[in-house]
């Protein structure tokens, strides 16, 4: 459907703030989010929003998706009017240029063989083809220019807090997508050259023709395409060394984030135990104070001489063989108490001790009276009876017999 | 060789692990006049000089079998610091060394992942965040005044870590896709750039 400029222009004229956020949004846009923006950006004319939404799509500023889709987006030669207008840039993707390369070259094609027969309106069509190409690199890498040094400034100014890692990624991907691929394009070896040469050489070839050599294309595209060759490589030579300081920077930054993320993660799943030396920074930490002097040396060496000799202690390490005789007399003194109760009273206390327990010899046998004799649970008294005499082991005691009662 | 400028102060600082830069004069001038006849001094005793690529010395450790408790609260501390400063968007070492800290602002405490791994370690609070950096300026990592500090050119010793982490890391990767070590790109050399 043809579209009125003038109604198209009109339009834009009183819409501006809201078609430059329609190009700023960019990708798709639902009927709600472009009614949104339309509040957004009113009308400098008094208008309903529903009849802005009307107009964009009846003057083909937004366009289906795919016919009969509820999906818009801006149309791609009023997105291009814009961003000519607003003097954003859009970077020419190495497909792009690759294409307009491709597009030489069929035209050279072309171009030799309106020579070899001398056609001159397919000369003169040939001539025009390369003449607007030659322009179209020019403008799309001027603008790449522009979109790579745009981006460089933003990541150099940008206030928002973006990782280091995405920051990384983004660049990386500047680099790898536009600036590396695009120098191997323009390069003095690469395709576009070739083609460029190749262009030239037939130009060259049309100017020697007399029948071809007053076109003034012929002159402009001679100069353009030495223009476009060294504009190309300085162009991308140029973005490389503006983003090749940040790519490095970023790139190491990013290697030094991935090293302590690891490092935190390996300690945060496994724990210090599992850790490992790995993830320490080691600092040397020598164990001694100060080297000894002649004077501390010779001190420890007079002490190890003048120290006299000993021999060393001989440790029993193997068990006892035998039992332990003071042990075994205490508990036998221990046990008396329990073994007398059972008795009680008890006529003759030490005509007791010498029958129950005829093996402990004298000492102990008077031992064991005197503990009974004082226990605090018995009480002693002597039993009115003429002296006897005791045997123990060892020997013979004569005493008064003594009586044993329960308190 | 005995008559190498103030080396019973040089040996005494690096001796005890810490790290000279040019923070410390004289000695780091000295080190820097005559890096080659400091080393063969202390070879000659068993001790390695290593002059590190952004310029400092440092002893080379020994490789101890028990390793002191300082050394993973250090790199704990460290690898927190590292961790926040690449979320703030700016490279890491300008974010490190561009500008002075103060001990109460630090991340450490603001987030319960750092809470956590800080706990691991026994550091629990502000005063042992203290004591730690205390610890860490007596390697000479940090420059301590107060409640405030700023670190010093031998902390590129963690960055150095970090890269030795990522690079393993990246190896064992490749080797995993059946990739050589040797068609890696290199790893990213240190760029001039404020750190003092």
């Amino acid at each position: 459907m043809k579209i009125n400029p003038q109604s198209f222009f009109n339009f834009c004229a009183n819409h501006a703030p809201l078609l430059r956020a329609l190009a700023e949004r960019g990708g798709e846009i639902s009927e709600a989010e472009a009614l949104r923006s339309i509040r957004a950006n009113p009308s400098a004319a008094e208008e309903l929003p529903e009849t802005a939404w009307r107009r964009l799509r009846e003057l083909q500023i937004l366009v289906p998706t795919e016919p009969g889709s509820e999906v818009f987006f801006l149309a791609e030669p009023v997105a291009r009017l814009l961003t000519y207008l607003f003097n954003e840039a859009n970077p020419a993707t190495p497909e792009m240029i690759g294409g307009y390369v491709l597009s030489l070259e069929t035209t050279a094609r072309r171009l030799a063989r309106a020579l070899d027969e001398e056609d001159v309106q397919q000369v003169k069509l040939a001539f025009e083809e390369i003449n607007q190409t030659l322009r179209r690199i020019h403008a799309d890498l001027d603008e790449t220019q522009h979109a790579i040094l745009g981006e460089v400034a933003r990541y150099k100014t940008e206030r928002a807090r973006v990782s280091v890692r995405e920051k990384y990624r983004r660049i990386v991907h500047w680099m790898e997508r536009y600036v590396e691929p695009m120098i191997d394009i323009v390069r003095a070896d690469g395709p576009l050259r070739a083609t460029f040469d190749e262009v030239e050489r037939l130009l060259h070839r049309a100017r020697e023709e007399a029948l071809f050599n007053d076109h003034p294309v012929l002159t402009r595209n001679h100069r353009f395409l030495r223009l476009v060759a060294a504009h190309a490589l300085r162009v991308f030579t140029q973005c490389r060394k503006e983003i090749q300081p940040l790519y490095e920077s970023l790139r190491r930054s990013s290697f030094i984030a991935e090293g302590a993320a690891r490092a935190l993660e390996k300690l945060q799943v496994d724990g210090l135990s599992k850790w490992g030396n790995e993830y320490l920074i080691e600092v040397a930490a020598l164990r001694f104070q100060n080297v000894p002097g002649d004077s501390a040396i010779a001190l420890a060496l007079r002490r190890v001489i003048e120290h006299p000799p000993k021999p060393p202690p001989v440790l029993e390490l193997s068990g006892e063989r035998e039992d332990p005789g003071a042990l075994v007399r205490l508990m036998w003194l221990d046990s008396l108490p329990d073994l007398v109760r059972d008795d009680l009273p008890v006529e003759d206390l030490l005509g007791w001790l010498v029958k129950k327990h005829p093996s402990p010899n004298t000492s102990d046998v008077l031992a064991g009276f005197s503990r009974l004799l004082f226990h605090r649970e018995f009480s002693a008294a002597f039993a009115d009876q003429m002296p006897r005499a005791y045997a123990t082991q060892d020997g013979e005691i004569e005493a008064s017999p003594v009586a044993l009662i329960c308190v | 060789m005995n008559n190498l400028p103030h080396l019973k102060n040089i040996f005494d600082r690096l001796k005890r692990g810490y790290h000279l830069g040019p923070d410390d004069e004289p000695e780091f001038s000295a080190l820097c006049g005559h890096p080659d006849d400091y080393a063969a001094y202390f070879a000659a005793i068993g001790l390695t000089l290593v002059r590190h690529e952004r310029e400092f010395f440092y002893l080379e450790p020994d490789n101890p079998e028990t390793v002191p408790d300082t050394l993973p609260r250090i790199a704990v501390f460290s690898y927190v610091m590292i961790d926040y400063a690449a979320n703030q968007g700016r490279p890491i070492e300008e974010y490190i060394f561009g500008q002075n800290f103060l001990v109460t602002a630090l991340p450490h405490f603001t987030l319960d992942r750092y809470i956590a791994l800080l706990r691991q370690v026994d550091v629990h609070d502000l005063p042992d965040l203290r004591i730690l950096l205390k610890h860490i300026e007596r390697i000479g990592w940090v420059k301590l005044d107060d409640d405030e500090f700023r670190f010093l050119r031998p902390f590129h010793r963690v960055f150095s870590k970090c890269l030795e982490i990522a690079d393993a890391a990246r190896s064992e990767a490749a080797r995993d896709n059946g990739v050589q070590d040797s068609e890696l790109e290199p790893l990213p050399v240190p760029l001039p750039g404020k750190d003092e």
